[in-house]
């Protein structure tokens, strides 16, 4: 009986492992050379990110009449694993890009507004960013002051976005503002808003502990008028938007820290096998053996968590609960697996020499962004309470 | 032009080979397979061929074990417009390439490239032997073709410069090398290559001669351990000199 027949089948498709394989050709042999220059100048190389484009991987599941490569959500979730296994501060640009502009346009736009920015967002030619936390409101969205204002055939907007993923880089931003503060949640519209738009402009930039190649910027909204074909969705569907777009994001974070977490494993053991200490490998003993064990398993569920959510997602069916189970366990092996790299690694694991102490750095933010470690056991507890 | 590349599939060049309990054999279970390395440079020099002038048509087709669709599957992802599969468990490098000059017959390619040699056993049989079958004009370890009135020209690196051939079409070369590095699948190209359908074949259906002079491998050997290196610190520079150049005749021969 093969695994096919029992109804319980964890075999990639053809097209799955020739995307899977592409983007890990890619990732070994163009990205993974350049990750410790690109965490060091705080930039990744704009040709970079434009063959990316070229190769589809910027619209993974974008259907091909929109210019995207028409796959599905679990070949999305192979490629980042890739790309972030190579340079998490590439692997978070496409994740924002895809996961965060590019899906709710696809899942809530209308015709014309696919029609105008998806082409140019799937093959890379334009960069998007996610504009929702503010300098007062993380985790807890609704209590945005970024405001939306109607008049006539425009709304105007005015407020601070902080911590935007791609700020800097994006030619167009999803921007979330409260259109009626009484209504709260209800009251928040979402909308596509291009760069250049006038009132609109790029903040400070932050410096951070990891993921240093990607940019967070602060956006800053000062009587910026956008037409009223920019609102994404209804008025009052900005909040779910946000939120159902977070849901899918998680799973692309998931991927990132499985990404992250196999970069700590496959160096840890290309370096236990040829480090000696008292006369043999480290790789012979049998403490660095047992890190090396749990980050393999550990790894291996997180994949197979992701995995799942992806699948669940394909399918048309519930994923918020899979989608957070998996970032909040994956980004937990991340973080761990990153430690224990270092670890292994000894006095080299805390040299800018060796690639250890970057994934260290680039693990942690996988428990924060995309909803913290706290909000997932929310959003889990929510879940499993409710029947 | 139509243009044909026979291509093999390898095991990956990031594989560990393993001699197999038989001692004839490498183990093959649970190995990664690729398109050899230089038959890419073939493909990549055909698809930019294709780039140039999009009603280039340019083919794969391989003989090899059931497997071997997934190379001719990522051809196709990569740009191939079309693939077929004469499938054999096993087959003498002769019977390959007679194989293969039916498929000529029948598909009347203008172009054959081939890679030089294939990355596993590096014999380098197949392409002139194909066009020895066929009666056609042959250049060995091209870097370039172009394509002119009457023909392609045919350029091969050599010391300090380079030469070019011109050939009459039909024409087979082997290739050395791409211009550029063999192009990555693209997802669009991955969706389009999936609608493709590959028609497979028997070696065996194709009524071809499968005997001549064939081999049979009597044993496969791991290359030996490397043994650990020697450095050379007591004396002045003269001293140190003197002992490698006696190392080097004495003990590992190679003066």
């Amino acid at each position: 009986m093969t695994a096919a027949e029992t109804g319980f089948d964890l075999t990639l498709t053809e097209e799955q492992e020739l995307a899977q394989r592409a983007a890990r050709d890619f990732a070994t042999e163009k990205v993974l050379p350049r990750a410790a220059e690109i965490d060091d100048q705080g930039k990744i190389p704009p040709e970079l990110l434009r063959e990316m484009g070229a190769l589809g991987f910027m619209g993974p599941y974008v259907p091909e009449r929109y210019g995207g490569s028409g796959l599905d959500a679990l070949s999305y979730a192979l490629i980042v694993e890739e790309i972030n296994r190579a340079c998490a501060s590439t692997g978070v640009v496409l994740c924002s890009h895809v996961s965060l502009a590019v899906d709710p346009i696809l899942h809530h736009g209308s015709d014309a507004q696919k029609e105008k920015y998806l082409p140019k967002l799937a093959r890379g030619e334009w960069i998007g960013c996610f504009a929702l936390s503010e300098p007062a409101s993380g985790s807890d969205a609704a209590a945005m002051r970024t405001s939306a204002r109607r008049d006539g055939d425009s709304w105007i907007l005015n407020g601070t976005k902080n911590f935007i993923t791609n700020g800097a880089l994006s030619n167009v931003a999803i921007v979330f503002a409260q259109t009626d503060p009484a209504q709260k949640r209800k009251g928040i519209a979402a909308f596509i808003v291009e760069k250049g738009t006038p009132g609109f402009t790029v903040g400070k930039l932050e410096k951070k502990l990891g993921i240093r190649g990607s940019d967070t910027a602060q956006l800053i909204f000062q009587d910026a008028r956008v037409p009223a074909a920019s609102l994404l969705g209804e008025t009052n569907e900005g909040y779910k938007i946000a939120l159902s777009t977070l849901d899918g994001g998680r799973i692309s974070i998931a991927a990132q820290a499985v990404g992250i977490a196999r970069a700590c494993l496959e160096d840890s053991l290309a370096y236990a096998k040829q480090r000696e200490a008292f006369g043999k490998k480290v790789a012979d003993f049998q403490a660095i053996q047992w890190m090396l064990a749990d980050m393999a398993t550990e790894i291996d569920a997180a994949r197979l968590l992701t995995w799942r959510a992806a699948a669940l997602k394909d399918a048309g069916e519930d994923y918020i609960l899979a989608a957070a189970e998996a970032k909040l366990f994956a980004s937990d092996v991340a973080v761990k697996a990153s430690r224990d790299c270092v670890q292994i690694f000894g006095g080299y694991g805390y040299l800018k020499d060796f690639p250890a102490e970057r994934h260290y750095r680039d693990a942690k933010i996988t428990e924060i962004y995309e909803g913290t470690s706290e909000i997932m056991k929310l959003v889990i507890a929510e879940e499993i309470l409710k029947e | 032009m139509k243009i044909l590349i026979p291509l093999k599939q390898v095991p990956d060049s990031t594989v560990r080979v393993k001699v197999a309990p038989d001692g004839t054999s490498i183990v093959t279970e649970g190995i990664s397979w690729s398109i050899s390395p230089y038959d890419e440079y073939a493909i990549e020099m055909a698809l930019e061929r294709k780039d140039a002038d999009p009603t280039t048509v340019v083919a794969v087709v391989t003989v090899g074990a059931a497997r071997s669709r997934d190379a001719l599957r990522q051809a196709l992802a990569m740009g191939c417009d079309e693939a077929s599969l004469i499938t054999a468990d096993t087959a003498a490098p002769l019977a390959v390439a007679r194989a293969l000059a039916k498929v000529v017959d029948e598909t009347k390619p203008d172009l054959v490239l081939c890679g030089k040699q294939a990355s596993d056993d590096d014999q380098g049989f197949v392409g002139p032997a194909l066009a020895e079958l066929l009666g056609w004009a042959h250049v060995a370890t091209i870097t370039k073709v172009v394509p002119v009135e009457g023909g392609v020209e045919l350029w091969r690196e050599v010391e300090g410069g380079h030469e070019v051939w011109k050939a009459p079409l039909p024409a087979l070369a082997t290739v050395h090398k791409s211009e550029k590095e063999p192009r990555y699948p693209s997802l669009p190209g991955i969706m389009k290559a999936k609608k493709k359908e590959i028609p497979e074949k028997a070696l065996s259906a194709l009524g071809i001669d499968a005997s001549g002079p064939t081999w049979t491998i009597l044993s496969m050997e791991p290359p030996p351990v490397r043994g650990g290196g020697k450095i050379l610190k007591d004396g002045d520079a003269k001293q140190i000199a003197e002992q490698l150049a006696t190392a080097l005749r004495d003990e590992a021969k190679v003066l």
